[in-house]
């Protein structure tokens, strides 16, 4: 009787034996000269255990919520473990080989091995096709897609609150030559009627320091993200009857699949929060056109 | 300029790399955290390499927030979802600066991609072992460690969040008493079941733990002595020799003190002898720390953690109290294995 991503889920005791011992399989198979090594089997099947874990499958029953990995067919359950397993099995062969390159066993593996070694089939990197290949990849597509850059222009914008930690940051885009940004957020501040006070600034790397603190925690909330969404949503559904009156939009024109109607309030309310609309819970948002004119220029405008 | 930055780099380059460098997650104070569970003594000429599997993510070097949601986000690129990356914006802020959960990424996207468009057969189902007895018990000591380890990672990140996440814990903390007591080898046992009571103490609510609320300190904190073969203890004791046979036991330790739970029928008792003369004449509250995680324990009074003595603590410093009844039974090593995880720790303080 197979194991499901479900029986893991819910029943692990009972479906754990079944878990290693497919996975005890395939990483023999994987390891090829090392299949023998009991450490090495342990330490590939250690690794996807530990992940099916981490990733809050294993034993985790209803405390977590179902994940892509619960909509897998059977099959594809099992395929998603195989290659789990063969990344590990490579990861420690090439380990392993950089070990023995120091000993005796420089010679290598006897001949008869290189046909079976995953290895062979690894001379490129596995993951070459992937996207967001490295962490410098994803750090230059988060500066370069409008809608991502506006969470940076957001969070650096509420540094506001700390005029010092704003200005050393400023400081720090204009070193950099971040001009399009620099300009942005300055004419953000300048329309917000803030003031950045042009004092000497004693404690410049301490200020930084608890500035790239803030940006740091900002950038990876949730609730930002969903701030600038619904900001842009506004900007993007925003209609209005004459010339003259001012913009109108539905809490429910701003839902969409992964929006629910309380995500919608929340962010409103944080825009709220940030002087940036006047509602008070209504079923539909109005927006000055001041309003609108400062949303679209912060969140709408594309980079140049 | 900033000279941090080479002047061959382009403004988009360096203010990418900018604010690569503000999302580098900063290394976490091991402080307080989980350790690895102790090794056995290494056998002369073992290498380094030939130690028990440790766990490799440890609270504090990975993420869960943001890795729990690597499966769908790989899933929506591989689906081609256009709004994948403003949708998980928060995650992708998160990737560019943690080479931990990156590395994770890149393995959880290209073993999607294989389970979502094959390359290769589908891989069997085949024979294999199927109960846990027959399983190495050195796996599912890393299995243990691995939902101990998860489960205090889910509770600093609750914490931090300002959310609850007990239930969640508890499940886990749960499964790991439940697969731990069907390892036959204590050192194993012991090992898979490290942190344990640290973990699941971890932030105990302060209306329900004397440790948190009273101003005294434990007299005693007593924990289970290991039976090594043939029933004899770490100290050279018979555990069986104190007690009819009729009557099994659990022998605790609290330094030179000793302790036993006893069971006679559902009842589980508790005798202690030797208490300081402080104690003597005194009533006594018994809080037994991981006494709510295992359910099918009726405590007496309904708190494991202030059981209150119907009696005093004698002239001699003896003291036999009722813990309450159950259905496990001490005779039956995987149940007694359960009951020994219940009494991890067991400590006494006087009633004022």
């Amino acid at each position: 009787m197979p194991f499901t991503a479900n029986d893991l889920r819910y029943h692990a005791e009972q479906n754990y034996p079944l878990l290693y011992a497919y996975l005890h399989r395939h990483a023999q198979r994987y390891l090829g000269a090392l299949r023998y090594d009991a450490f090495e089997v342990d330490v590939v099947v250690g690794h996807v255990v530990e992940q099916l874990v981490r990733l809050g499958l294993l034993g985790a029953a209803d405390t977590t919520p179902l994940c892509a990995l619960d909509g897998l067919t059977d099959a594809q359950f099992y395929a998603f473990l195989n290659h789990s397993v063969k990344h590990k099995a490579i990861d420690r062969l090439r380990k392993r080989r950089l070990q023995v390159s120091t000993t005796a066993e420089l010679e290598g593996p006897d001949s008869a091995d290189m046909d079976d070694n995953p290895l062979n089939d690894a001379v490129t990197s596995i993951w070459g096709a992937s996207p967001f290949s490295t962490p410098e990849e994803i750090a230059v597509f988060l500066v370069t897609q409008n809608a991502l850059r506006n969470l940076l222009k957001h969070c650096i914008m509420v540094l506001g609150s700390a005029p010092h930690q704003l200005r050393a940051v400023l400081q720090e885009l204009r070193d950099l030559g971040a001009d399009d940004l620099l300009q942005t957020v300055t004419e953000e501040i300048a329309s917000a009627k803030k003031t950045i006070e042009a004092s000497e600034n004693t404690h410049m790397s301490q200020h930084k320091d608890h500035a790239h603190k803030k940006l740091r925690h900002c950038l990876q909330e949730r609730s930002t993200n969903l701030t600038v969404t619904i900001a842009l949503r506004l900007t993007e559904y925003g209609t209005r009857a004459a010339p003259t009156s001012p913009y109108t939009v539905a809490v429910h024109t701003l839902m969409q699949n992964t929006l629910i109607e309380q995500d919608v309030r929340t962010g409103l309310a944080q825009l709220v929060g940030e002087g940036l609309l006047d509602w008070q819970g209504e079923d539909v948002v109005p927006i000055t056109t001041a309003q609108m004119k400062r949303l679209s220029r912060f969140y709408k405008e594309e980079w140049n | 300029m900033n000279s941090k930055y080479p002047d061959d780099m382009n403004a988009t380059q360096r203010l990418a790399q900018w604010l690569q460098d503000i999302l580098i997650t900063p290394p976490v104070s091991t402080e307080g955290l989980s350790t690895p569970a102790p090794t056995t003594p290494k056998s002369a000429g073992s290498s380094e390499r030939d130690t028990q599997l440790v766990v490799e993510l440890r609270d504090g070097n990975y993420h869960k927030r943001f890795y729990q949601q690597l499966p769908d986000f790989a899933l929506a690129l591989l689906k081609n979802d256009e709004q994948a990356a403003t949708r998980y914006a928060p995650l992708l802020y998160h990737l560019a600066g943690c080479s931990i959960c990156h590395q994770s990424y890149l393995e959880i996207y290209d073993a999607m991609g294989a389970a979502l468009y094959p390359r290769e057969p589908r891989p069997i189902l085949g024979q294999g072992t199927r109960t846990l007895e027959a399983t190495p018990q050195r796996i599912l000591s890393h299995l243990c460690q691995t939902w101990i380890t998860q489960a205090e990672a889910t509770l600093r990140e609750a914490r931090h969040d300002g959310t609850d996440e007990n239930k969640a814990a508890r499940v886990l903390l749960q499964a790991a008493i439940q697969v731990s007591s069907r390892i036959k080898q204590e050192t194993v046992r012991q090992q898979a079941r490290h942190d344990l009571v640290r973990i699941a103490t971890l932030f105990d609510d302060p209306a329900t733990s004397p440790t948190q609320t009273s101003s005294v300190s434990a007299e005693q904190v007593y924990t289970p002595v290991l039976a090594g073969p043939k029933g004899v203890t770490r100290r050279g004791e018979t555990t069986r020799a104190k007690e009819p046979q009729e009557h099994p036991t659990l022998v605790l330790q609290s330094r030179s003190l000793e302790g036993t739970i006893i069971q006679r029928g559902q009842t589980l008792e508790l005798r202690l002898q030797d208490l300081n003369a402080s104690l003597r004449g005194h009533f006594i509250t018994t809080s037994i720390a991981l006494g709510s995680l295992i359910e099918p324990i009726r405590w007496l009074g309904g708190n494991p953690r202030a059981i209150r003595s119907a009696t005093p603590v004698d002239e001699s410093g003896t003291l036999v109290m009722p813990l309450g009844e159950t259905e496990l039974r001490l005779s039956v090593p995987e149940e007694r294995n359960l009951l020994e995880a219940t009494f991890l720790l067991l400590e006494i303080r006087a009633i004022e």
